[in-house]
């Protein structure tokens, strides 16, 4: 499937198909929210046997889920972030993640990508609840190859997880023949520079900022972690003994997600000096990724400026 | 091992022996959720003596009925009955809530052999009951899902998630069984949050419907055969019980949720609360 010409949430619904059509176990549950994340009318017209509406009610789909997942079937539940994880913490909590059930969850439009909704449905702390959970793997891709990939894994596995799922057309990042493995991170850059590391949205703005800053000699080692949960610990500690300065930048609050994940190691195995860019611990509002990135200070010319300011104050430290 | 038939002098024998170990094992604990274990000892009993089909030596035998325990604290009725039926040894029944124990005083599928589902949090074993109908439905299968869920329980919103759900979806193989001993950890439910008329309220569910003495072997057994003989639709039966029934130490009493024992002569007063003394299985 040629599918970074594609909406991510079509590549959910078609990768899903094709899931289904190769193990009739799995399958696609959503809660009134079908259209948004792709999987209606393609997944629920394909196979109708294996689609299931919950309705509005996120808390049931995540039970019906469980129990369905006990019985052998591999459930993929879709909401937006906000619905499929901080509403129903409990249910995966208890059902999905204690009991350790094979459930996958998808929070779809994570972060500014919710744009329009605004404020109460752009969700920036996904990534931190989801990983403060044990049992639960988390995932957050960044094209549309990666995600195929990520799905193939997941429907192979008998791991809780959660993925954040971007609904756009994102920029081709890897190759068809990706292999995804939720113990790598991924260097997508190498430099001695600086360290930057990212996921899921921010990565094609931080390849940017690793190809400007190559141009004006700053050569960046840029980490792409598609798997939050498990942390692959020792390419980030190698890559920061080698440059001795990190900045990470997320689509979340700066609280809890993958800088914290990155401080956690660092202050462990390596302390430098590290700078966290995201959301800082505000709430999201009706506005464009352009302009909550100027709000917010997360964009591309801002990730420039911190690694060129992480390098100088390297030498100064 | 599958039903048994046994005489009523039978079942009333089997029932005080349950209550005097579950007595035992929940005291020797130090505390424990007595009230909602002992309202259910005739249903739990009728369900695996004399209702469903299961194989002790092979608890995930594909085709066995299932028991979605989702007022999971009454965990130690349903220990009871695996130990008595031989999914595991009585001897585990002293560790109930003890440290390192195989019987928690909440359900855990990945501890218990005979535990169907994980519960523990209220409100989501009914979901995970109807997605267990759901995936037989689907595949054809034709055991049938049982679901026992508390009054207390009823108050949060998963359940009627849960009820709108398995009317949608016409789950006829779904039994649920709601332990109506009108107790719930603060108070009688008509103070706490008043459920009435509850049965109406899960017949505009669309659910059938029924009403039963859940001490009654004989009505218990009756309406449980009504319940799985329902079509197109999920039934619920709503069972009128006795929170702490057969001690007269925790009966209907608002404080027999959970009690604790600290001492020798607190354990020695509620195990007199039963009205028989007999040899402990472990």
């Amino acid at each position: 499937m040629d599918c970074h010409e594609k909406e991510m949430r079509l590549v959910y619904a078609l990768t899903l198909n094709e899931l289904i059509d190769r193990n009739p176990n799995v399958y696609c549950l959503e809660a009134d929210l079908s259209k948004a994340s792709g999987t209606s009318p393609e997944v629920s017209s394909r196979h109708p046997q294996n689609f299931i509406n919950c309705g509005v009610q996120e808390a049931n789909m995540i039970g019906v889920a469980a129990g369905m997942a006990r019985e052998g079937k591999v459930p993929f539940c879709a909401s937006f972030t906000a619905f499929a994880t901080r509403r129903v913490y409990d249910q995966i909590t208890v059902s999905v993640a204690y009991a350790n059930n094979n459930v996958k969850i998808v929070g779809t439009s994570p972060g500014i990508t919710q744009g329009p909704n605004g404020g109460t449905h752009m969700c920036f702390q996904d990534l931190a609840i989801m990983r403060a959970m044990p049992n639960m793997h988390v995932y957050s891709p960044a094209d549309a190859n990666e995600l195929r990939a990520i799905l193939f894994h997941m429907a192979g596995s008998k791991q809780p997880t959660y993925l954040q799922l971007i609904r756009l057309k994102m920029p081709k990042i890897f190759e068809g023949s990706y292999r995804f493995d939720p113990n790598r991170a991924v260097r997508l850059h190498e430099g001695n520079d600086v360290t930057l590391v990212s996921t899921g949205f921010m990565t094609h703005v931080a390849l940017d900022v690793a190809h400007k800053l190559s141009s004006e000699g700053i050569k960046v080692d840029l980490l792409h972690y598609s798997a939050v949960k498990p942390f692959d610990s020792q390419i980030l500690v190698d890559s920061a003994r080698r440059t001795g300065a990190v900045v990470t930048v997320e689509n979340q609050n700066i609280i809890g997600g993958l800088g914290s994940a990155v401080c956690e190691v660092l202050c462990e195995h390596r302390p430098v000096k590290t700078k966290r860019m995201g959301m800082p611990d505000r709430f999201g509002e009706v506005a464009d990724p352009d302009y909550l990135f100027d709000k917010h200070g997360f964009g591309l010319s801002h990730i420039m400026q911190t690694c060129r300011e992480m390098i100088r104050s390297k030498k100064a430290y | 091992m599958e039903k048994q038939d046994l005489s009523l002098e039978n079942l009333d024998e089997l029932a005080r022996e349950f209550r005097y170990v579950l007595t035992d094992a929940i005291c020797r604990s130090g505390s424990g959720h007595i009230g909602g274990v002992m309202s259910l000892v005739e249903i739990v009993i009728t369900l695996y003596y004399r209702v469903m089909n299961v194989r002790p030596l092979e608890p995930n035998w594909a085709d066995r009925d299932r028991l979605v325990l989702s007022k999971g604290h009454a965990g130690p009725m349903i220990y009871t009955a695996l130990a008595y039926k031989g999914f595991f040894p009585k001897a585990w029944l002293a560790t109930i809530n003890q440290n390192g124990t195989h019987l928690p005083s909440h359900m855990d599928q990945n501890l218990t052999p005979g535990v169907d589902l994980t519960a523990g949090s209220l409100g989501q074993g009914l979901s995970a009951a109807c997605g267990m109908a759901l995936a037989a439905k689907r595949d054809g299968r034709k055991h049938r899902i049982f679901c026992i869920i508390g009054d207390g329980e009823s108050d949060e919103g998963q359940i009627w998630e849960a009820a709108l759900f398995a009317s949608h979806h016409g789950l006829d193989n779904l039994i649920a069984i709601c332990d109506y001993n009108k107790l719930q950890i603060d108070g009688f439910t008509r103070q706490i949050l008043n459920l009435e008329p509850l049965v109406d309220k899960w017949r505009a569910f669309g659910w059938e419907t029924f009403e039963m003495d859940g001490h009654d072997w004989n009505a218990i057994h009756d309406t449980l055969a009504k319940a799985d003989a329902v079509t197109a639709k999920p039934a619920m039966v709503i069972a009128h019980t006795v929170k702490g029934k057969g001690n007269s130490e925790t009966e209907n009493r608002v404080d027999c949720h959970n009690i604790r024992i600290p001492d020798q002569a607190t354990y020695d007063r509620i195990m007199c609360g039963l009205e028989c003394k007999m040899e402990l299985p472990y």
